[in-house]
Formats: structure tokens, C-alpha cells, sequence
């Protein structure tokens, strides 16, 4: 193939490539004998299929086995394009939060950073967010990407940003022993932290998660002092309902741009919230297709379901520096039409399963 | 469909995160709105924040907040179709449901009476009493805000945390999803008759914010199983209300027969649902006449929808009705079925189910299935000895005790784990104002200080 075809995987950021274009011009790279990754090139191997004939667009992605659960134990040298040669400029190595079983590794690539920073930071400027700007940050960092993503964010959109650091492995492990008091206290040590940046430095923009968010407000002073300074929440990792969405919105931050992010180390980075929906709109992501795409799916069959209708959603990463093609997510959502010109499914009401464990009959009469 | 709101400190607040509501026969009824963890954090901040208005008013509001509960018109609903609808919706038979209404009412209109029975004699009620001269105890409030995990068994559950009210706390209160009309209705009636929207709040939460609503609480009350009651044991700011447990000895100087209809009543009243039914009977000697005489007894009460007039059992969708047969079948293997033995769901063919009552025999009495509590009128007998003793009477919310023996009646009295102890023929149900029910709700709310003014 002419590697003319190629240049597509490098479009300048501001550009949408034609998905499956850029599809077929990421199975040439990740699947040539001389740019593919050592971890593709062996699993090339075991597939019934020809990745460079066979994929034609974003839709045959889903011939793909889901590889993730390999990415637990597989060097992760062995994820970098050989195609970058030597230099290629590594970010970092990051992992998942550990939430179904051991933490799954990537390797973020320099070119992929920029791309997804370049996206969110327009997406502030979307929102009215000023440049220039310092941030605060309660979010996961060391292994977990995130933190490198509002970094690099913040660095592009000209702020310094203040770290509080959130591990939600040992939150994880505590909420799962039933140690409701020292979950608490811990929480309450982020909020601690948090709440001296918030006294003494000038924060412009406050990325964190909606639990965290929920706990801030239960401190009058601290929504004082949020109202006060912080010009736009960025917020992510879990799930936020429609009704608490709409209080922070019209009554705690009412004067506060609030935007939330839908992300997961398995894509490398996030969707993000389309914007301009009206209140009782619900809260849909869009993720940047065709670098990202999505489709949401009926667990049962694989098959898609109707749009508006509830289902399981599926991620594909495709970018010149990692591709992680057909992951069934556990997060279910609600499928919506892409906005024009993007590939695949949007989603909206990310979150889990809609459950009352209505009465259950218990010893005792109540 | 009813829309019953949260009902927030701005008023009521409708939630886009909905639960419907169903009767017993599966007919939606109402959509409770349910509040979000933020909404609830926000609702006690607010409470924190408000200002408790002086004694006299809010007694004024709370007799006319009874009247217009159990007799007026209310968030549109008059008193007779909420009567009804309660009735559908819990399966509480409509003459249990005016029995609770009554006792509503008149927490409401005696709360003054009934707090001040567990004021301490050597405490008054204000700085400025002439006894504060000389050196005195002020009965204060432990707190401000209390909160309340309502339980769903009873509409009755609602007649107690109006004393909260009267002592100036501001409360909010998290219903019962099974039956979220009672609360929705007596916040609803506090408002009208005068309370402040930041002086009573409704809300409904998913076990997700449950959580929050103690947190945000200086003290709480919560109903639940023994698995709850564990759980807050050691917590000083939370009153657990759990399974009562309530049991009946009779022994051998007393004819059973005479007062057999005190310990029927004390099995039946209520449907069986209420924590002072009676879940035991200790017999001193031969259990098992006792025990033929109550299955004859209860046998004869009727299978009927929970709005018949002259309904007295309890009434649960078919699913839930067989889950607690399940549960009583397994449990009481082994044991000899006076009643029940077949089962206890009478389904009435609409989708729902009466539970009919069951008695089983016991031969050990120290068996821990006599503590075993289930919502319809579910009785363990067995045979009592001075050996047992007070051992085989543990963990009781009532005893009644037919007896003449005083030596046991003081032993029972000194037994901290019989929390109210009857004597002779007053079924184990029996309440009044003023009489504590789990100690009085006065002795967790309030505390005394010492004052000594010029």
C-alpha cells in the first residue's frame, strides 16, 4: 500500500479524517509487517480474518476479538508500533482501575495526548472556559490516565494545575470490605486537601469526579469559595444522574459551566459532553470518532439495539498509537444518533442498571 | 397516577428518577419521586440551617396538622380516599389503617403531653423557670435535625417522630417505598398547618442516598431487621427500631382458657404486622391445648381484599406473599403445624394474596425460632419452665405475663433486654400517650443541663 494512505492516521487536529478511510489506513499500519506492534503482529496470526483486506470501515471492527483481558499480562513494550522507530515519544504507561480483576496496561503515545488534549481544550473554549486559567485536579494519577489527560489539558488551555491525588483502587477495596467509615475518612482527607488549594490559590477550573463533586457540596464554605472562583467544573470517572446534574446546574454552580467526561482507560482518554442540549435533555457523550467510536449493543446478541433504547456499550480505540478494537464495556447506556458526519453510536444515562431491589422478604416486619 | 414529590425545603420537588407505586394486585398507583444524594445533602443543610419555631406554635400546628391529617383534605386528597389508597397499596386492612390514623391524630394533638412524660422530674423546660433560680436541670436537645428511616409495615410507625417535632427538632424523613403515601401526607398536613419547609422534609431515596440522610442528621431513627439493629448498636446517634419480638407467658397458677382471647388478640391485632404482636406463647406445662385452641381461633378469621370492611389479615402481592411462606416453611421445619402447616397464602385471584396466620409448636423454649417475627399473624408456642425462666422471655419488646408469681414479675421487670413488661390481661399491643413504646423517645432526643441564674 502507497503510505500516502497513511498521512490519514496524522490528520491535523482540527480535522475529521472520513472514518473508514482512516480505518483501513490504521489496519495498514497496526497490521504491516514493519509498523505493526509485536502484540498485533503475533495476534494477527490467530485471526480468521485479514485485517487489512477484511476491514473495511468502522462497522467491520467488530470482527475483532476483545483483547483487553490480554493487556493484564502482556509486556507492554510489546504494545508500541514498531512503525514509530526508535524515537517514538512515550507518555507514559497507564492502568485501569482494577474494577474486573487485576488493572489492564497501555502505553500512551506524545501524538495521541496532543490529539486528545487538542479536542478537550477546544471543547472549553466551546464552553465559554477561559485560557490562562488554574486548575484543580481530584483525580486518580500515577498509573491512571486520567490524571495525564487533565494535566495535559490544563497545559494546553495555559493553566498550571494544583493535584490532588485519588487512589481508586484502595477506595474501591474499602467500599468492597464494607469499610463505609474508613471510605469516609478518606474522602474526607481528598475534600481536606482539596479545600486548602481552594483557600489559598486562584482555581479557574475543578476536574474531578460527581461523587467527590457531591461531597465539596456539603461544605457551605467550600461552594462559597467554589462559586466565587471556579469558572467550569470538568468532571468524570462515574456516573452522574440526570437530577443531580440539574441541581448542580441550576443550584449549587449555578453560574459555574459544569462538563462531564465519559472515559476509560481501554480508549485511551474520553467522550465528552455535547454541548448546547437543553436542561431536561439528558446528558449525552460523543466520543471523537473515528479515533474512538462506540456502539451500544443488547448483551444477549451482540446486536445493536434501537436508538433510545438501553444497552451494553462497546469501545474502539483506533489511533496510529494504540488500536484496541471491540471491547464490550460492563457500562450500560442509552444509544444515541452520532451528531453528523461522526461513525457509530453516541451515548447518553451512562450508568448502571436502572435497579430497585424492591422489599425483600426478610426475617422481621420490616 | 398520583405524583407523590419529595417534599423539599423549597417546596416539593418532582425527581426525573421516578419509582412507581403499585397496589397489592400489581394496578400502578402513585410515582415517588426519588431525590439524588446531592438533594438530600442540600435538604439537611438546610434544616441545619433553619430555625425552630417557639413551643407554642409548633404545638398549635401540630393539633391542627392531626386534624387535618386524619380528617381533611390534603395535597388534594381527602381523608376517606386516603384511607383507601393506603389500604391498596400497603394491604393493610382499612380498619388497621383507621386505627393508625387515630393514633396519629392523637400524637399529633397530645404531643405535648406525651413528650413531657420523659422530661426527668429534677429538669424543666426553660432557663427562664423560676426553679433556675436555685440551681436546676433545662431538658435540651441533643440536637437539631433528627432523621427518620421510616418503615413501610404500618402507616401507625408515622405517630412517633411527631414528638421530635414538638421537642424543636427539625426533621426529615426518608418513607418507606412500599407505602410512601402516609409520610407524604402527614409532611404534607405539618406544612399546611404551619411547619416551614425547612422544618419537615420528605425524602424518598434508593438505598444509594440512604446513607446520606443519617449523615446529614445529628440523630436518627431506623426501622429494619436484625441486621440492621446491628449495624447502628454501637452508633450513640442512631435509635434502631428492629423486630419487636413481643411474647405471652402463661403459667400454671392462671387458667389459659381465660384469657385466651387477650393472647389472640395480642397474635391478630394489626394483621400481625406491628412489633408488639405477639411472635411467642410460653406455656407453663402442656403447650400444645394452648396451641389447638389458638389455630382453632385464628383459623376462623377471614381471607379478605385489604379495603373489605371487615378485613383483618394482611395482604401482599402473590410473589411477596409466597416469598414469606417460603420463608416460614423452611424455618418451621421439624416443628408440629397447629395452622399454617400447609402454607399461609390464600390468593385471592387478582394478583394478590392474603397471609393467613400460622401456629406452630415448639418443644425447647429457649428454640431461637420463638424470636422468629413475620409480617402476619405468626405465633410460636412452647412449653415454659422455672428453668428457662426469664432466659426463654430475652430480647422482648413486650411481655405480657399471665402469672401471679411476683418473684418472676420482678425478675422480668429487672430484665433490661424485656423492654415493657404487661401484667395480667392487656394484650402485648396495648399503647397509650405518655406510655413509652421502646423507652421513650424523649430519653434518645434529649439530654439535661445544669443552669443556675441571679
Amino acid at each position: 500500500m502507497p503510505t500516502a494512505s497513511l498521512s490519514v492516521l496524522d490528520v491535523p487536529f482540527d480535522e475529521r479524517p472520513d472514518p473508514d478511510e482512516y480505518i483501513r489506513a490504521a489496519m495498514e499500519w497496526h497490521f504491516g509487517p514493519d509498523t505493526g506492534s509485536p502484540f498485533w503482529l503475533r495476534k494477527a496470526r490467530t485471526l480468521d480474518f485479514d485485517p487489512r483486506r477484511d476491514v473495511k470501515g468502522v462497522a467491520d471492527l467488530a470482527l475483532f476479538p476483545n483483547v483487553t483481558g490480554e493487556l493484564r499480562d502482556v509486556p507492554v513494550r510489546d504494545l508500541i508500533p514498531q512503525g514509530y522507530g526508535a524515537d517514538a515519544r512515550i507518555v507514559g504507561v497507564f492502568e485501569s482501575g482494577g474494577t474486573t480483576g487485576a488493572p489492564k496496561r497501555i502505553v500512551c503515545l506524545r501524538d495521541w495526548l496532543d490529539r486528545l488534549t487538542h479536542g478537550l481544550s477546544a471543547d472549553l473554549d466551546g464552553l465559554g472556559i477561559p485560557r490562562g486559567v488554574d486548575w484543580l485536579a481530584i483525580a486518580p494519577s500515577g498509573p491512571h490516565m486520567v490524571g495525564e489527560m487533565v494535566a495535559g489539558t490544563a497545559a494546553r488551555h495555559g493553566g498550571l494545575m494544583f493535584r490532588v491525588d485519588m487512589d481508586p483502587r484502595w477506595v474501591k477495596k474499602l467500599i468492597s470490605a464494607g469499610k463505609a467509615e474508613e471510605t469516609d475518612a478518606y474522602v474526607s482527607h481528598l475534600v481536606e486537601q482539596a479545600a486548602h488549594v481552594l483557600r489559598t490559590q486562584e482555581v479557574g477550573v475543578l476536574m474531578t469526579t460527581p461523587p467527590l463533586l457531591e461531597r465539596l457540596a456539603r461544605h457551605d464554605d467550600l461552594i462559597e469559595l467554589i462559586r466565587e472562583k471556579v469558572k467550569g467544573i470538568m468532571w468524570g470517572g462515574a456516573h452522574m444522574d440526570a437530577d443531580t446534574r440539574d441541581l448542580l446546574r441550576t443550584e449549587v454552580f449555578p453560574d459555574c459551566a459544569l462538563y462531564g467526561t465519559y472515559g476509560n482507560t481501554m480508549i485511551l482518554g474520553g467522550a465528552t459532553e455535547r454541548l448546547g442540549l437543553g436542561p431536561d435533555e439528558p446528558c449525552v457523550f460523543d466520543p471523537r470518532t473515528p479515533f474512538v467510536t462506540f456502539s451500544v449493543v443488547d448483551p444477549a446478541s451482540g446486536e445493536p439495539v434501537p436508538y433510545g433504547e438501553r444497552g451494553q456499550v462497546v469501545m474502539n480505540h483506533v489511533s496510529k498509537s494504540a488500536l484496541l478494537p471491540h471491547n464490550l464495556e460492563r457500562d450500560l447506556a442509552i444509544r444515541v444518533p452520532p451528531p453528523e458526519g461522526a461513525a457509530g453510536d453516541s451515548v447518553a444515562d451512562v450508568g448502571p442498571v436502572a435497579m430497585f431491589d424492591d422489599e425483600v422478604v426478610i426475617e422481621g416486619v420490616y | 397516577m398520583q405524583a407523590l414529590d419529595a417534599l423539599g425545603p423549597k417546596g416539593p420537588y418532582r425527581s426525573r428518577h421516578r419509582l412507581t407505586i403499585s397496589d397489592v394486585t400489581g394496578v400502578p398507583m402513585a410515582e415517588l419521586s426519588l431525590v439524588p444524594r446531592l438533594f438530600v445533602t442540600r435538604a439537611l443543610a438546610a434544616l441545619h440551617a433553619a430555625v425552630t419555631p417557639p413551643l407554642e406554635e409548633r404545638l398549635a400546628a401540630l393539633k391542627r396538622a392531626g386534624e387535618l391529617f386524619a380528617t381533611g383534605t390534603v395535597a388534594g386528597m381527602t381523608a376517606a380516599a386516603y384511607e383507601s389508597a393506603v389500604c391498596r397499596m400497603s394491604g393493610t386492612p382499612l380498619a388497621n389503617v383507621r386505627i393508625a390514623v387515630e393514633a396519629i391524630r392523637l400524637s399529633a394533638t397530645e404531643a405535648y403531653r406525651s413528650v413531657q412524660a420523659a422530661r426527668p422530674v429534677g429538669a424543666v423546660g426553660d432557663w427562664r423557670d423560676p426553679y433556675a433560680r436555685g440551681g436546676t436541670a433545662v431538658w435540651i436537645r441533643r440536637g437539631d435535625v433528627f432523621a427518620v428511616h421510616a418503615a413501610g409495615n404500618h402507616p401507625a410507625v408515622h405517630a412517633l417522630w411527631l414528638e421530635a417535632l414538638a421537642l424543636g427538632y427539625r426533621v426529615a424523613v426518608r418513607p418507606s417505598r412500599r407505602e410512601p403515601l402516609t409520610p407524604y401526607r402527614l409532611v404534607s398536613a405539618l406544612r399546611e398547618a404551619g411547619f416551614g419547609t425547612d422544618q419537615v422534609v420528605l425524602l424518598p431515596t434508593d438505598h444509594d442516598a440512604a446513607g446520606e440522610i443519617l449523615h446529614g442528621a445529628d440523630l436518627s431513627m431506623v426501622y429494619g431487621g436484625q441486621e440492621v439493629i446491628d449495624r447502628y448498636a454501637t452508633d450513640p446517634a442512631v435509635l434502631p427500631n428492629g423486630p419487636g419480638r413481643s411474647k405471652i407467658l402463661l403459667t400454671a397458677d392462671r387458667q389459659w382458657r381465660d384469657h385466651l382471647d387477650v393472647v389472640v388478640d395480642s397474635i391478630a391485632r394489626h394483621g400481625g404486622t406491628a412489633c408488639v404482636n405477639a411472635t411467642a406463647v410460653l406455656v407453663e406445662g402442656d403447650p400444645a391445648p394452648v396451641a389447638e385452641a389458638l389455630a382453632e381461633r385464628l383459623a376462623a378469621l377471614p381471607s379478605l381484599p385489604p379495603r373489605d370492611e371487615k378485613a383483618v389479615l394482611p395482604v401482599h402481592p402473590l410473589e411477596t406473599a409466597r416469598g414469606f411462606e417460603r420463608l416460614l416453611l423452611g424455618k418451621a421445619a421439624g416443628a408440629r403445624a397447629w395452622l399454617g402447616g400447609d402454607g399461609v397464602v390464600d390468593d385471592l385471584g387478582d394478583g394478590s394474596a392474603v397471609l393467613r396466620p400460622a401456629v406452630f409448636q415448639l418443644d425447647d423454649p429457649l428454640d431461637p425460632r420463638l424470636g422468629m417475627e413475620l409480617s402476619f399473624p405468626c405465633v410460636w408456642v412452647a412449653p415454659w419452665t422455672r428453668a428457662a425462666g426469664v432466659a426463654a422471655l430475652r430480647d422482648s419488646l413486650v411481655v405480657t405475663a399471665i402469672t401471679g408469681d411476683e418473684a418472676l414479675l420482678d425478675a422480668l421487670l429487672a430484665e433490661p433486654s424485656v423492654k415493657n413488661l404487661y401484667i395480667g390481661d392487656h394484650p402485648t399491643h396495648w399503647i397509650a400517650p405518655g406510655i413509652p413504646h421502646d423507652a421513650y423517645l424523649g430519653e434518645f432526643l434529649m439530654r439535661t443541663k445544669a443552669v443556675i441564674r441571679g
